[in-house]
């Protein structure tokens, strides 16, 4: 193992990570236009969603992670159904909309944390014992293989859905002028709340990914989110293709930045670089 | 009779912290979500300069709240160029830097380890080492800044700043520059919350970064919306009821861990609440 294909590996895997929480995010900033901070508490959900029916209630490994994804899916339906829509009904600002969207992702935090304690757990049968594979001199891991071939192929899965469906230029309809998209007869409130269990169905998964990866707390998703929204803004918001770019970005400046420095520093670095692109590059790198 | 006084005491620091970020979100339509970043610096500077220099409680505190205004200063200079969600997110971001700051720059700040052994206040023979007697200086200072807060908000200075919350660009045509206004009321909050600071590292006599996380400043600013906007009354009730709520989950019986978690979820659901139904807050002149 050397030192820069190791990095080069690690960003990598980041950058699948904060790709899977910046779709998701993305495809929902792209259609409401707000930010949606409860989206972090998705991931949450659909990690601790496999810890209980996998671990807990000894289900298998399989419907363990469908329902977690079908439940990060169902709550963040919820979260549309009984906050967000009835907001929008009452044109709320989008200032309103994200304190409500905090609000949810902090009560949903502290149940999950009530739930099942602050504690660290892991959802990897056996730590240490998954697949190692060694790729140009850099250690990947099986689940980290996993975690590159599910973002590119959700990727890709959303591109063809929002390209060739219907449904796909509903959304884009939308994220172009709610208003408007009503009024030529979609049946908007219909198509968000798709929007919001498809979104959070790929958080929740993003979650198991990281449930895999390097375990779950309650405390993860305002991590997890936090990339997801900086890789979106970098890459270009409400662009899919930005949101995965402005993730591998991240991830490579992230470990790359701590070369030299503490990795304690990852955080400050990625904040930073939101900063100068907020400042100077505010549409992204692939403006919409 | 002990524990009254202590909570006493942390009511007077989250009112004079809620007070100074009422300043910025409330009066003026800033969401600033960096306030515990404020925070730290006051408490920080106080607990250096009293345990390596030997200094007195008050010139230290003079210093905190410069540094910090300071600080709030270049922090403003930048977040000026942003509105509304984004103003959030950017400013939230310089709350993860400084945390950072304050977690890895361990020569100055022993990082993790914290600094313990932090002196009680006293001015010649008169020490503020007991409980009461602090709780004597906390209320003191809490006056102080409620009287200065008021003051601020009923001059004409104040009255520019609810103008540029209401609308920047009238208030811009009649020739006020509404940049310098946003950043000396910015500056302001800022070494209020350096107050605060300076009176958390003195009472606890020992801190450590993780107090001074966004939690910290997302609590503040339920504190302030549930007390509402634009309104110190508010902030003050605010306070008093957000910090009581935990320990009333505490006399319902309650483990600790889990009062801590259900403070959050009621001040999460809280906050959805009076987004959906009364965005002003309670006592509050201002929706978001």
């Amino acid at each position: 193992m050397s030192l820069v294909p190791q990095l080069i590996m690690n960003s990598l895997i980041a950058g699948a990570i904060y790709s899977l929480m910046a779709l998701g995010f993305n495809l929902i900033y792209g259609t409401t236009k707000f930010f949606n901070l409860a989206h972090g508490a998705m991931a949450v959900v659909g990690g601790y969603g496999v810890y209980y029916f996998s671990k807990m209630l000894g289900w298998n490994l399989t419907s363990a992670i469908i329902l977690g994804i079908a439940l990060a899916g169902v709550l963040g339906w919820l979260l549309d159904r009984f906050i967000f829509l009835p907001l929008r009904r009452r044109k709320a600002t989008n200032t309103i909309t994200l304190v409500a969207s905090l609000g949810a992702f902090t009560a949903i935090q502290a149940i999950v944390a009530i739930l099942f304690t602050s504690q660290f757990q892991t959802l990897d049968k056996n730590t240490g014992t998954s697949k190692i594979y060694e790729v140009l001199g850099g250690i990947i891991t099986e689940t980290q293989v996993v975690i590159l071939v599910s973002g590119l192929i959700i990727m890709g899965a959303l591109v063809l859905l929002l390209k060739y469906t219907m449904f796909g230029k509903a959304v884009k309809a939308i994220g172009d002028d709610e208003s408007v998209a009503k009024i030529i007869g979609i049946n908007t409130d219909k198509i968000i709340a798709k929007v919001f269990l498809i979104g959070s169905a790929i958080a929740g998964w993003a979650g198991i990914m990281v449930g895999f990866d390097t375990g779950l707390e309650p405390t993860i998703g305002m991590n997890l989110l936090l990339k997801g929204i900086i890789a979106s803004i970098i890459g270009g918001i409400g662009n899919i293709y930005g949101a995965v770019l402005g993730a591998f970005l991240l991830g490579f400046a992230e470990n790359f930045g701590i070369w030299k420095i503490s990795s304690e520093w990852k955080d400050a670095i990625a904040f930073g670089i939101l900063i100068i692109f907020l400042i100077f590059r505010p549409q992204g790198i692939l403006k919409k | 009779m002990e524990y009254l006084i202590h909570l006493a005491i942390l009511f007077a620091i989250y009112a004079i912290l809620s007070l100074g970020l009422n300043l910025v979100v409330g009066y003026t339509g800033l969401l600033s979500v960096t306030h515990a970043a404020f925070y730290g610096v006051g408490a920080y500077t106080t607990a250096i300069l009293l345990t390596r220099s030997g200094w007195n409680f008050f010139p230290a505190l003079i210093i905190g709240m410069i540094l910090s205004g300071i600080i709030a200063l270049l922090i403003g200079l930048v977040l000026s160029k942003f509105k509304e969600d984004y103003y959030a997110l950017a400013s939230l971001g310089f709350n993860i830097i400084v945390y950072s700051i304050l977690l890895n720059w361990q020569k100055l700040t022993r990082g993790p380890l914290g600094i313990p052994g932090i002196s009680r206040p006293s001015i010649g023979s008169l020490s503020f080492s007991e409980n009461w007697m602090f709780l004597l200086l906390a209320l003191i200072l809490l006056v102080i800044v409620y009287y200065l807060s008021r003051f601020l908000v009923r001059s004409s200075f104040g009255r520019v700043l609810k103008a540029i919350r209401e609308d920047e660009g009238a208030i811009k045509i009649f020739g006020y520059n509404v940049n310098v206004y946003k950043l000396t009321i910015f500056v302001i909050g800022a070494m209020l919350a350096a107050v605060a600071g300076s009176l958390f590292a003195t009472y606890i006599t020992f801190i450590d970064p993780s107090t001074f996380t966004i939690d910290e400043s997302i609590f503040v600013l339920a504190i302030i919306i549930l007390g509402g906007l634009a309104n110190l009354k508010g902030s003050i009730i605010g306070a008093l009821i957000l910090v009581l709520l935990p320990e009333a989950l505490r006399f319902l019986g309650l483990p600790n861990d889990i009062a801590a978690q259900m403070r959050q979820v009621i001040y999460g659901v809280i906050l959805i609440l009076l987004m959906l139904f009364r965005p002003q807050g309670m006592m509050g002149e201002y929706k978001l």
